[in-house]
C-alpha cells in the first residue's frame, strides 16, 4: 500500500492480466468488497481483483472515482457548496454517457459490480439492460441475452399461456 | 462477497452449462468451447458481430436484474427460459399498480378494464402462492376492486415471512374493512413496514407485531384505543406516521415504544392531545389547523421538533421550554400569527438551529422574535422566513420617525442569520438592526428579498423560468432593497458575509 498525495490513503488494485491501478483509498471502499477487505486488514500489499481484466477494471475504478463522496479542501464535503440537486442531475448525466457500451461490456461491468458489490454500479447496468429489453419479443430478448429457449413445445404452451396478461 | 462467492459464482455457471447441455442434449455440441466469461481477458467480448462469445451472467444476477424489472416485463421474461421462469416463481417483491400491470391511465369501473386488472392479480397470485414473498404493495389508487378479492389477496399475502407490506386499495365510496386478523395469527411476526391507506382498521385484540419497524397510517378509520391494539407489543418500532387519521381524539405514545425516534402527526383534525412518553424519540412533526395539547412526559431526548399550526410561534415560546430542555432543532410554521411572541423566563438551553416561517398578521412585531435570541443561548442559525404575497406591515420607509432603539442584548453563539421574505415591514428591519448590533460572532447576513426558495428560481428550475410573482411582491421586494441600503448596508461589520437576494432581474420586470 502507497501513500502519496496530502496524506491521502492510497491502495493498489491488480488485474489478472497484471495491471496494476493505484487509487484513493476512499474510492475502492465504494466497493463493499474490497471495502470488507480492508477492514478486516486483508489489504496489506496490493488486492488481486482475481476476475476482472484491466479494461473492465479501469472502467469501474473510473465509476467509483466520479461516485465517492467527494471532499474539498476544508475536508467539508462538496455536497454543502454545491447544491445536492444539481449534483445528482450531474451524476445522471454522467451514468448515462459512462454505460454507453456494447452489450458484452456491460455483461462484463455488471459481473463486475456484482463481484466487487458496488451497489450504484450494478442498479446502473441491470436497469439499462432491463430498459434495453423490455419492449422487444421473447425471440429478441433471447438473441440479445444469448441465450436459448431450453423449454419443451408444450411446455412454453402453459408458461404463455399462464402469463398472457403481460403480453396484452 | 470474498473469493468463496466468486468459487460460488463460477461453479454456477459451471453448474449452469451442466444443466444446459442436459436440456439441449446433442445441440450443445455445436456451441464453440470457450474460457469463462469470468477469466475472459482477449477482449473477444467486443463487438456485436460475435454475438455467440458474449459472455453468459450467472443465475444468480439474472435473479437481481429479473428483481428489479416492472412486473409486466418480469411475467414475460419468465417465458424466455426456464432460468427465468424459476426467478419469476421466487419474485419476492410483489407490486400491483397501474404501472406494474401494464394498464392504461384512464382505467374505470365502466369499462371493464377494472375486471381485466381483477383478473390479472388473480392470475399472478395463482403463480404465487405466498411462499417467499417478502414484499407487496397494492396500490390502487382509483382502480375499484370488489373487497372480496382485496380479502383473498391479502390472506395468500401476509404469510410468515412477509417484511413490506402497502396497501392503498380503492373500493368505492366505503373504506376497505383491512382484515386485521391475518395479522394476529403470527403472520404478523416478520412483518417490518406496513403502511395503510384508506382503510378501516379496529383490531380488538393486542397484535403484537414484533418485528414492525415503520408503520404509517394515512386516512385510515382507527381509533387511539385500536392503534395501542396494533402497537401493542411493537417494541422495535422506529417510526410512526399518521395523517389523516380522523377518529383520533387521544394520542398515547407509551414508554414501552422504547425504540421509537420519529413521530409524525398531520392533519388528524379531531385530534385533542398528544401525549409522549417513548424515552428516545428524538424527532417529533407535528401538522394541523391548530395546536393540540401536547404533553411530552419523560420525552426528554427529544431533539428535533417542528410544528406547523396557526399561531404555531406563539405557542412554541410559551409553552415548550419546560418539557423540552434538549430540544436542539427547532422548525416553527405559522399558517397565521397574530399575536407577538412572548416575553417568558423559560430558556431552551440546547437550542442550535431555529428556522420561523410565518404569515404575521399587519399587527405582529417582528421584533417580539428577540424573545427565542434571549431564550437560546446556544443559539447558532436562525432562519426566517415572513414572505406576504403582499406586505400589510408598516413600511420603515413611510415612517418618518426612523427605526426603534432595542434594549441591548448579546446574543455570543449567533452565526448564521437569514432572512428570506425580506421587506420594508418596518419591525422586520429593526429586528435585522438588532441582530447585527448584538451577535458580535455573527459570520453570515443573508437577506432574501425574494420567496426564498432555490426550486422557484430560473437559474436552478428546469423550465429555465422563475415562478411567477406578483407584481405587489416584485415592488415591495424593491421597498425591501431600499431599506437595506438605507439602514442595513452601513451597519454591517466587515467581517460578516453580507448577501442581499434581489427577484431575477430578467423573469421579474414590472413597470413602474
Amino acid at each position: 500500500m502507497a501513500t502519496r498525495e496530502a496524506g491521502k490513503k492510497m491502495i493498489m488494485l491488480k488485474s489478472p492480466d497484471g495491471m496494476e491501478f493505484e487509487v484513493e483509498e476512499a474510492v475502492a471502499m465504494e466497493s463493499q468488497t474490497i471495502r470488507k477487505m480492508i477492514e478486516d486488514d486483508c489489504a496489506d500489499t496490493a488486492i488481486l481483483i482475481p476476475n476482472i481484466n484491466s479494461k473492465i477494471l479501469s472502467r469501474v475504478i473510473e465509476y467509483c472515482n466520479k461516485h465517492v463522496p467527494t471532499t474539498g479542501a476544508t475536508g467539508a464535503a462538496a455536497s454543502d457548496t454545491v447544491a445536492p440537486a444539481a449534483l445528482a442531475e450531474d451524476l445522471k448525466i454522467w451514468d448515462a454517457e459512462f454505460i454507453k457500451v456494447n452489450r458484452a461490456t456491460r455483461f462484463d461491468l455488471i459481473q463486475a459490480a456484482s463481484y466487487l458489490n458496488i451497489k450504484g454500479l450494478l442498479d446502473l447496468t441491470s436497469q439499462t439492460t432491463i430498459d434495453t429489453i423490455s419492449d422487444n419479443s421473447l425471440e429478441e430478448i433471447r438473441s440479445f441475452l444469448s441465450t436459448k429457449n431450453d423449454y419443451l413445445p408444450e411446455e412454453e404452451q402453459t408458461i404463455r399461456r399462464e402469463n398472457q396478461w403481460a403480453f396484452q | 462477497m470474498g473469493l468463496p462467492a466468486l468459487q460460488r459464482i463460477i461453479s454456477m455457471q459451471r453448474e449452469r452449462r451442466r444443466r444446459q447441455t442436459r436440456v439441449r442434449g446433442g445441440l450443445i455440441s455445436s456451441v464453440p468451447k470457450r474460457k469463462s466469461p469470468a477469466l475472459q481477458q482477449d477482449g473477444n467480448s467486443e463487438g456485436g458481430r460475435r454475438m455467440k462469445y458474449l459472455p453468459s451472467l450467472p443465475e444468480d444476477i439474472w435473479w437481481h436484474i429479473h428483481s428489479l424489472m416492472p412486473m409486466q416485463d418480469a411475467a414475460r421474461a419468465a417465458c424466455v427460459s426456464r432460468t427465468f421462469m424459476h426467478s419469476w416463481r421466487r419474485h419476492t417483491s410483489l407490486t400491483f399498480s397501474k404501472k406494474t400491470l401494464g394498464i392504461d391511465e384512464d382505467v374505470c369501473e365502466k369499462d371493464g378494464k377494472a375486471r381485466d386488472l381483477t383478473y390479472k392479480v388473480d392470475r399472478i397470485w395463482i403463480e404465487h402462492p405466498g411462499i417467499g414473498v417478502k414484499e407487496v404493495r397494492i396500490e390502487f389508487y382509483d382502480n375499484k376492486t370488489r373487497v372480496c378479492f382485496l380479502d383473498r389477496w391479502l390472506q395468500i399475502a401476509v404469510t410468515p415471512g412477509i417484511e413490506e407490506l402497502i396497501v392503498i386499495p380503492s373500493v368505492g365510496h366505503k373504506r376497505y374493512n383491512f382484515p386485521w386478523s391475518l395479522l394476529s395469527e403470527g403472520s404478523g411476526n416478520s412483518i417490518r413496514c406496513l403502511f395503510l391507506s384508506r382503510c378501516v382498521f379496529c383490531p380488538t385484540v393486542g397484535l403484537g407485531l414484533r418485528s414492525l419497524t415503520q408503520i404509517t397510517l394515512c386516512y385510515v378509520h382507527i381509533t387511539g384505543n385500536e392503534l395501542a391494539c396494533l402497537l401493542d407489543n411493537s417494541f422495535a418500532l422506529q417510526q410512526l406516521g399518521l395523517s389523516h387519521c380522523s377518529k383520533i381524539i387521544r394520542l398515547k405514545i407509551p414508554s414501552l415504544l422504547q425504540r421509537l425516534i420519529t413521530l409524525e402527526v398531520s392533519a388528524c383534525k379531531r385530534l385533542q392531545t398528544i401525549e409522549i412518553e417513548a424515552q428516545c424519540l428524538s424527532k417529533f412533526w407535528f401538522s394541523g389547523e391548530r395546536l393540540v395539547q401536547l404533553s411530552f412526559g419523560e420525552a426528554l431526548q427529544l431533539k428535533t421538533l417542528d410544528m406547523h399550526c396557526h399561531g404555531a410561534v406563539c405557542e412554541a415560546r410559551a409553552n415548550l421550554p419546560s418539557t423540552l430542555p434538549n430540544l436542539e432543532t427547532l422548525s416553527v410554521f405559522s399558517y397565521f400569527e397574530t399575536v407577538n411572541t412572548p416575553m417568558v423566563g423559560s430558556k431552551f438551553p440546547f437550542l442550535k438551529h431555529l428556522t420561523v416561517k410565518l404569515a404575521a398578521a399587519p399587527a405582529y412585531d417582528y421584533c417580539s422574535l428577540i424573545s427565542f435570541f434571549d431564550a437560546s443561548p446556544s443559539l447558532e442559525t436562525f432562519f426566517l422566513n415572513g414572505f406576504q404575497g403582499s406586505m400589510q406591515h408598516p413600511s420603515i420607509l413611510a415612517d418618518p420617525s426612523g427605526r426603534r432603539q432595542m434594549p441591548k442584548h448579546r446574543h455570543d453563539k449567533l452565526k448564521n442569520v437569514t432572512i428570506a421574505g425580506f421587506s420594508s415591514a418596518k419591525s422586520l428591519v429593526e429586528l435585522t438592526c438588532h441582530i447585527l448590533e448584538s451577535s458580535e460572532s455573527l459570520e453570515c447576513l443573508t437577506l432574501d428579498t425574494t420567496e426564498g426558495y432555490d426550486y422557484l428560481r430560473c437559474s436552478v428550475n428546469r423550465s429555465g423560468k422563475c415562478f411567477r410573482m406578483r407584481r405587489d411582491a416584485i415592488l415591495e421586494a424593491r421597498r425591501g432593497l431600499l431599506a437595506i441600503k438605507t439602514y442595513i448596508e452601513g451597519i454591517v461589520p466587515p467581517k460578516v458575509k453580507f448577501t442581499v437576494v434581489e427577484p431575477c432581474s430578467q423573469c421579474h420586470v414590472v413597470e413602474l
